[in-house]
């Protein structure tokens, strides 16, 4: 339908500098996933793309339309608030039909959109409603129905999940993703959740303090966070770091005396310079139990069963380590662990960027 | 599109629709305009010699009634913007204050042969040598015999006194506390209100005496306490009384009663062998300046006038004509007894200085029946008190340094402006405004026009003394007879400093008790449990349903220290308790005046605390007192620590507004007490008030006490925020 | 606290306690209008004492006296005045209502959402409005009232009472519009509306409740008002019912059960209205439409 491209976006409240330069770009018919801690300004970013905040500076293009200084109506597109913000006067289909009503689309059309939204969303019994008297969950989907009938050219999603439970969360999650492909209109989607991150997006911004740390498609971010905070935001639970970790030759020194081979030191290039120190990250689920030739050993304090998996709650050291493990795998608590490490991550101490080339 | 939703199509028909109905009723040149203050059989004697006049001549005329106690300040509110009456009809002792605001032409050419009208009559319209309307009706009061309780009636109004009389009934009612009701008893030991001239008459060993005689009519039981007119007509329409002193308007309220009764004239005072003469009122048609140019309207006047138009009168409404043609008709005993009173009778003095008398006699009047005061003492304190009210206006002023104050000020802003449009933050943040301005800009063109304005130029009134049209410039000289209690005691009742603190302790108390009361209903009738909710949400607002004046005068009935409904309550308990509770006069002293008073507006005010506080509930979702519940808050810390904080910031704004409508609340203050005992329970608007009406006419003077009031409710609804406030440096 | 005491059920002394305290207060609430109604209904007096407030004589002779006045126009056929009066001031009082309700909305918008210069002092100067006694500002009021031909006019009449009733109704709907989310009005504008669309369109209508009570409240400041209405109205047929009784109690000759029985018949339609209203008054602004 659309690209959406933000271009060095600046956005102050007053003295306080919300986004300090972000670029962002979606391409036509990508789904992208802004995330981010609490207070980064995801929110805000997704504002401004939508016109109901001005930018202090930069620039905001959907396709080739320069759009930064239009107004929300003239954008072409629709958004799904946090609190749904279904107006409270109207019935489920004055609510789906309120955009339309307003673009003054002739009866027929709204009657057949609407019909056609609300059976793909099964509201159909619903449509005669209050929002006061839906269930939280169909009111979410009243808001989805809001701006799916509009046939926008790009949809805004404002953690539009938060509200609902577990399980309903999940199955919206997918219900959503399906809607995209089947609509194929480019959306942005802002979450605190990794799942919904993962799942959903093409395309993950992670945003820290007002600016963009890192781009790309979920497993390339999950697998290669730039750096130590995307690392740590991503993945859950989260990454394991022991920081002031020595680099000796073609290794490092881990509290506790043990050492780690690193396997392909290539891939740091000359950054590794025996004697310096950095911070090492290995995701709870990069380890594996490897008697015979363990990388490291730790000792087990506490184990919880979650299911499928095992947290372990370890020690090296005397600092403690996260590790995710085969529910199988019989470990039991005071086990001295033999690990193997699958996968692990370098960070700059000072700067927080990864190490890796 | 729903129908739930307003298209402003739809406002605007509707606001065309209103405005269509209210379009003017465009006043018709030929037409002439007749007031009147009569009701009843009056107003249709009114009605059919108009007829005949119209039918006769062919001019159309507009009659309209006006309510008696507000015909002056009408008059002077049209009169002068050409909107008043060609003719009006009123009591001759007004127009001496007519005449001083200029709302009288010469009557003279309506008058006819001076022969036709009674002497007194023509000397009740008559000032400075000109005629200043036509005489039509004359009216006093004269004594009722209730001729079953009474067969014979004694000489002597002492004899009547000494009747005696069944348990219940009073040989006489009249209107003891009244300065009106108290005048022909002053007449009678030779006193008057009003000297020749214009001081005070109602000084002196006569007037002395006739008080001290009034209060043992009273302490021997020979006659009502707190009787006003209405009570008066009652005790004597329901057998009570065998004798009463009232006026003609009690024969129509006698149709139907049950025992015989006749009109005779006011008997003598053994005391001094002189009668009681009552003040004699003439009522006149007079002609506003447009009328006397219009011949129109002086033929209007000469039919209003004639004696086929007393005949009428006398025929259908029973008035009493001031004509000399027009005999009192043989099968009317009661117009005779009337007619017979009417030439015992003094006009009542038509100088405006009259006006003054009566709050200062009244007062005194009070006093005395009251046992609070001796005569002499009431008496020299209602001299001192007239004298204080006709003190001559403070001496003109030069303006010269107000309007170079004024000038400064203004160029001082002008500069500020200046300033402010060239600093560019200031320039972005108004463009920024813009927008904001296309909403507000209509709101501050009406409320500008019509609130701001008249308020600077009443606040402007303030520097001003004399009345209107005629004021000069005084300075501050006002506001400074005020703050320095007109050279009285600071704290002496009436005084500005005495007054202020009545009324932040009614203020005070007030909104405590609204608070308090809407509060506690409120959460009672929050409750989810509670049944018939809605029946008593209902009920508990309808005291705010109903007009005030009506109810605040329902309390002061309920209040009469002798019939009373509190009284009745007060004598019940006493019955089926066995107690011997005295009945409260509650008019007697200023804890229970106040009370009474308080009682009232709180009555009228907790129904809106109420529903306000019904409304900020609502925004307490109830998780959060669950929250707090689960947090261990026992049901009081759940009220004063979730509940309270949570609806304050909606309360807030009531509160404020409901402190400054009760600083301002004149009504009940008004209607109920009257400022009794002795101007104690007055309020500072009230005193306003009475500033501008009842005394007279000082218009700068209640301006000036108008603007201390806004300035007192200003200072003390943002001193909070001023203190709270950081030193500058802070910043 | 005892469980016991936190359970969900309202322990029986409570109830009591609560409809008590209601009774007391109803009590309280409805014994002087009693008396007014007696009064209205007596036939004959009773100058006694007495505790409850029941006719003397039942009668419907006052409510008729009253209810059928005509206005006697010399040489025109007789017009049912009291019936003319009374649609007098409900228009009036609807009209002001309207007109108040309609210049004070978009005011009170800006107040709640908008950021301008000007605007605390505004609201201050609003609030300042209301403490000034009108015993000063009455006389300027009609000379400017003259100057735009207004005087004597019952829209002359709207006018003044709408704008005294503004400043009350700002801050009342200002409050409201404060409560209602911002989300609402930006999906709107999202959903294609401009401000002042999403504003008339889901603001308003959110908002209704609170409109309501607004819009009465000015009703009944017009309503029961006499002073302004007495001294602007300069024909019988234009007064309000609040003028028409002021005169049934004049200083000389006070006929109280006409007055009673005027007061009557005028709060009906007030009662009316809040009954319709009391709904209202009391309905959550928001219910639904945010958050679950
Ligand atoms: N109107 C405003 N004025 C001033 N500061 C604001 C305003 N709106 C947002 N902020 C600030 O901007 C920052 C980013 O806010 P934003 O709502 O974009 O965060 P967010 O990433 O959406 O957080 P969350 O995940 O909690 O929703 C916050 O620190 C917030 O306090
Ligand atoms: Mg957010």
């Amino acid at each position: 339908m659309v690209a959406v491209t933000a271009r060095a976006i600046v956005k102050r409240f007053g003295a306080t500098e919300v986004l300090r330069g972000v670029d962002v770009h979606v391409p036509d018919g990508g789904f992208a996933v802004l995330v981010g801690p609490s207070g980064c300004g995801k929110s805000t970013l997704l504002r401004l793309l939508a016109g109901l905040e001005d930018v202090t500076a930069g620039e905001i293009r959907f396709g080739e339309r320069d759009v930064t200084r239009l107004a929300p109506r003239d954008r072409d597109i629709a958004m799904v608030f946090q609190s749904y913000a279904l107006y409270p006067h109207l019935t489920v289909r004055d609510n789906l039909a309120f955009g339309l009503n307003l673009r003054k689309t002739d009866l027929a059309t709204i009657a057949s959109r609407v019909a056609e939204v609300s059976a793909m969303l099964g509201l159909d019994l619903l449509l005669d409603r209050l929002p006061r008297a839906l269930s939280g969950g169909q009111r979410q989907r009243v808001a989805m129905g809001r701006a799916i009938v509009r046939r926008p050219q790009l949809f805004l999603f404002d953690e539009p999940l938060s509200n609902l439970d577990a399980a309903l969360r999940a199955q919206v999650r997918v219900e959503i993703r399906k809607l995209h492909d089947q609509l194929g209109a480019t959306s942005v989607y802002v979450t605190h959740d990794q799942v919904e991150a993962m799942t959903l997006a093409d395309r993950i911004f992670v945003l820290n303090r007002g600016v963009v740390e890192q781009v790309g498609p979920p497993r390339d971010v999950y697998d290669h966070p730039r750096t130590r905070f995307v690392a740590g935001f991503l993945g859950s639970p989260a990454m394991n770091f022991l920081d002031g970790v020595q680099v000796d030759a073609g290794g490092l020194a881990l509290p506790g005396g043990q050492r780690l081979a690193i396997r392909d030191p290539e891939r740091f290039g000359d950054r590794l310079q025996p004697g310096r120190t950095v911070s090492l990250g290995v995701r709870p689920h990069d380890f594996v139990v490897r008697p015979d030739a363990p990388d490291l050993t730790v000792e087990v304090e506490l184990v919880e069963l979650l299911g499928p998996e095992l947290q372990i709650h370890a020690r090296l050291g005397g600092r403690p380590l996260a590790v995710c493990l085969d529910s199988q795998s019989g470990v039991a608590r005071g086990d001295r662990l033999p690990l193997a490490v699958r996968a692990l991550h370098l960070f700059d101490p000072e700067t927080g960027q990864s190490l890796r080339v | 599109m729903s129908s739930r939703t307003c298209s402003p199509g739809h406002v605007l028909g509707a606001l065309l629709a209103v405005l269509a109905l209210l379009a003017p009723a465009l006043a018709r040149a030929d037409e002439l305009r007749l007031w009147h203050a009569y009701r009843d059989a009056e107003a249709t004697a009114l009605v059919e010699i108009v007829e005949e006049f119209a039918a006769r001549t062919g001019h159309r005329v507009e009659l309209l009634a006006v309510a008696h106690e507000s015909f002056g300040s009408k008059l002077a509110a049209t009169i002068p913007r050409g909107q008043g009456p060609h003719v009006f009809i009123d009591s001759h002792e007004r127009i001496g204050d007519y005449r001083l605001r200029a709302l009288l032409g010469d009557a003279g050419p309506a008058l006819g042969p001076d022969a036709d009208y009674s002497a007194q009559s023509l000397a009740a319209v008559t000032q400075d040598g000109a005629r200043w309307g036509v005489p039509l009706n004359a009216k006093s009061v004269a004594l009722f015999v209730n001729t079953r309780l009474a067969g014979a009636v004694p000489d002597t109004l002492e004899g009547i006194a000494a009747l005696p009389m069944p348990a219940g009934v009073y040989p006489l009612a009249y209107e003891a506390q009244s300065a009106y009701g108290h005048m022909p008893l002053l007449a009678a030991f030779d006193g008057r209100m009003l000297a020749d001239d214009a001081s005070f008459g109602f000084v002196g060993p006569a007037a002395a005496r006739s008080l001290a005689f009034a209060r043992e009519l009273v302490e021997r039981g020979a006659v009502p306490r707190d009787a006003d007119g209405a009570l008066v007509s009652d005790l004597f329409r329901s057998g009570r009384a065998a004798f009463a002193i009232s006026g003609p308007w009690l024969v129509g309220q006698l149709a139907g009663v049950e025992f015989a009764w006749r009109v005779v004239p006011l008997p003598i005072v053994g005391e001094t062998g002189l009668p009681m003469r009552p003040p004699l009122t003439v009522e006149a048609a007079m002609l506003s300046p447009q009328g006397s140019a219009s011949p129109a309207a002086l033929d209007l006047v000469r039919a209003l006038a004639s004696a086929e138009a007393a005949a009428v009168r006398q025929r259908l409404a029973g008035t009493l004509s001031v004509r000399t043609d027009v005999p009192v008709p043989e099968d009317s005993p009661v117009l005779a007894g009337f007619r017979a009173q009417a030439e015992l009778a003094a006009p009542m003095s038509a100088d405006p200085a009259m006006r003054s008398t009566w709050e200062p006699a009244f007062r005194a009047i009070r006093k005395v029946l009251r046992g609070q005061a001796s005569p002499e003492d009431a008496l020299a304190e209602a001299a001192r008190r007239f004298a204080d009210v006709r003190r001559p206006p403070p001496p003109a002023a030069s303006p010269t340094p107000a309007l170079l104050l004024l000038g400064l000020g203004l160029l001082l802003v002008a500069f500020h402006l200046v300033r402010r449009a060239r600093d560019p933050a200031a320039r972005q943040a108004l463009r920024a405004s813009l927008p904001a301005y296309r909403y507000v800009a209509h709101s501050v063109v009406v409320v500008g026009l019509l609130v701001f304005l008249p308020l600077i130029v009443g606040a402007a009134t303030s520097l001003f003394a004399g009345r209107p049209g005629e004021g000069y410039y005084v300075g501050l000289a006002n506001f400074f007879e005020i703050l320095t209690a007109r050279g009285g005691p600071l704290l002496a009742t009436g005084s500005f400093w005495f007054v202020l603190l009545v009324t932040f302790l009614w203020t005070a108390v007030n909104v405590v008790l609204h608070l308090g009361i809407g509060l506690a209903l409120g959460l009672v009738l929050s409750r989810p449990t509670l049944r018939l909710r809605a029946l008593y949400r209902v009920l508990l607002i309808l005291p705010w349903a109903v007009p005030s004046y009506v109810t605040a005068l329902a309390w002061k009935g309920m209040f009469h220290q002798q019939y009373g409904a509190v009284t009745g309550l007060v004598l019940a308990i006493n019955e089926w308790f066995g107690t011997s509770l005295e009945p409260i006069a509650w008019f007697s002293r200023f804890a229970t005046a106040f009370a009474a008073n308080v009682a009232t507006n709180v009555w009228l005010g907790f129904p809106f605390m109420m529903v306000v506080t019904l409304g900020a509930l609502t925004a307490v979702p109830a998780d959060v007192l669950e929250a707090a519940e689960v947090d261990g808050a026992s049901r009081w810390q759940r009220l004063t620590r979730v509940t309270l904080p949570m609806i304050r910031p909606a309360l807030a704004p009531a509160v404020t507004l409901g402190a400054i409508w009760t600083f301002n609340m004149f009504n009940v203050v008004f209607l109920v007490s009257g400022g009794d005992p002795d101007g104690s329970t007055d309020i500072l608007v009230s005193e306003a008030y009475r500033w501008a009406f009842t005394r007279e006419a000082q218009y700068g003077y209640a301006a000036a006490y108008a603007v201390l009031i806004f300035l007192l409710l200003l200072v003390t609804t943002r001193l909070p925020a001023w203190l709270a406030r950081r030193p500058r440096g802070a910043r | 606290m005892s469980p016991a005491d936190q359970g969900r059920k309202v322990s029986l002394a409570e109830s009591i306690g609560a409809h008590l305290l209601l009774v007391v207060a109803v009590a309280f609430a409805l014994y002087p209008l009693l008396w007014v109604v007696s009064l209205a209904f007596s036939g004959a007096v009773e100058p006694t004492p007495r505790v409850l407030p029941v006719p003397i004589e039942p009668t419907l002779e006052h409510l008729r006296g009253v209810a059928f006045s005509t206005l006697q126009v010399p040489g025109e056929p007789d017009r049912w005045l009291f019936g003319l009066q009374l649609a007098n001031s409900i228009v009036i009082s609807l009209a002001t209502a309207l007109v108040g309700v309609v210049i004070a909305v978009p005011t009170a918008y800006a107040l709640a959402r908008f950021e301008f210069v000007g605007k605390n002092g505004g609201m201050r100067a609003l609030l300042a409005t209301q403490m000034f006694p009108a015993v000063a500002s009455a006389i300027p009021l009609y000379i400017i009232l003259d100057g735009l031909g207004l005087l004597g006019t019952r829209s002359g009449l709207v006018l003044c009472y709408a704008t005294t009733a503004v400043p009350f109704a700002i801050f009342q709907l200002r409050g409201a519009f404060e409560t209602i989310p911002r989300d609402l009005e930006e999906a709107a504008m999202v959903d294609g509306a401009t401000r002042f669309e999403a504003f008339r369109k889901v603001v308003l209508p959110a908002a209704r409740p609170a409109i309501a009570v607004t819009a009465l409240f000015a009703f009944m400041s017009a309503y029961n008002e006499f002073v302004l209405a007495h001294t602007m109205l300069g024909r019988e047929e234009m007064y309000t019912v609040p003028v028409v009784l002021q005169r049934y109690i004049s200083e000389f000759s006070a006929d109280w059960p006409k007055f009673a029985a005027g007061s009557l018949i005028v709060s009906i339609p007030v009662m009316i209205l809040f009954y319709i209203a009391q709904r209202h008054l009391i309905a959550g602004l928001t219910a639904g439409g945010v958050k679950g």
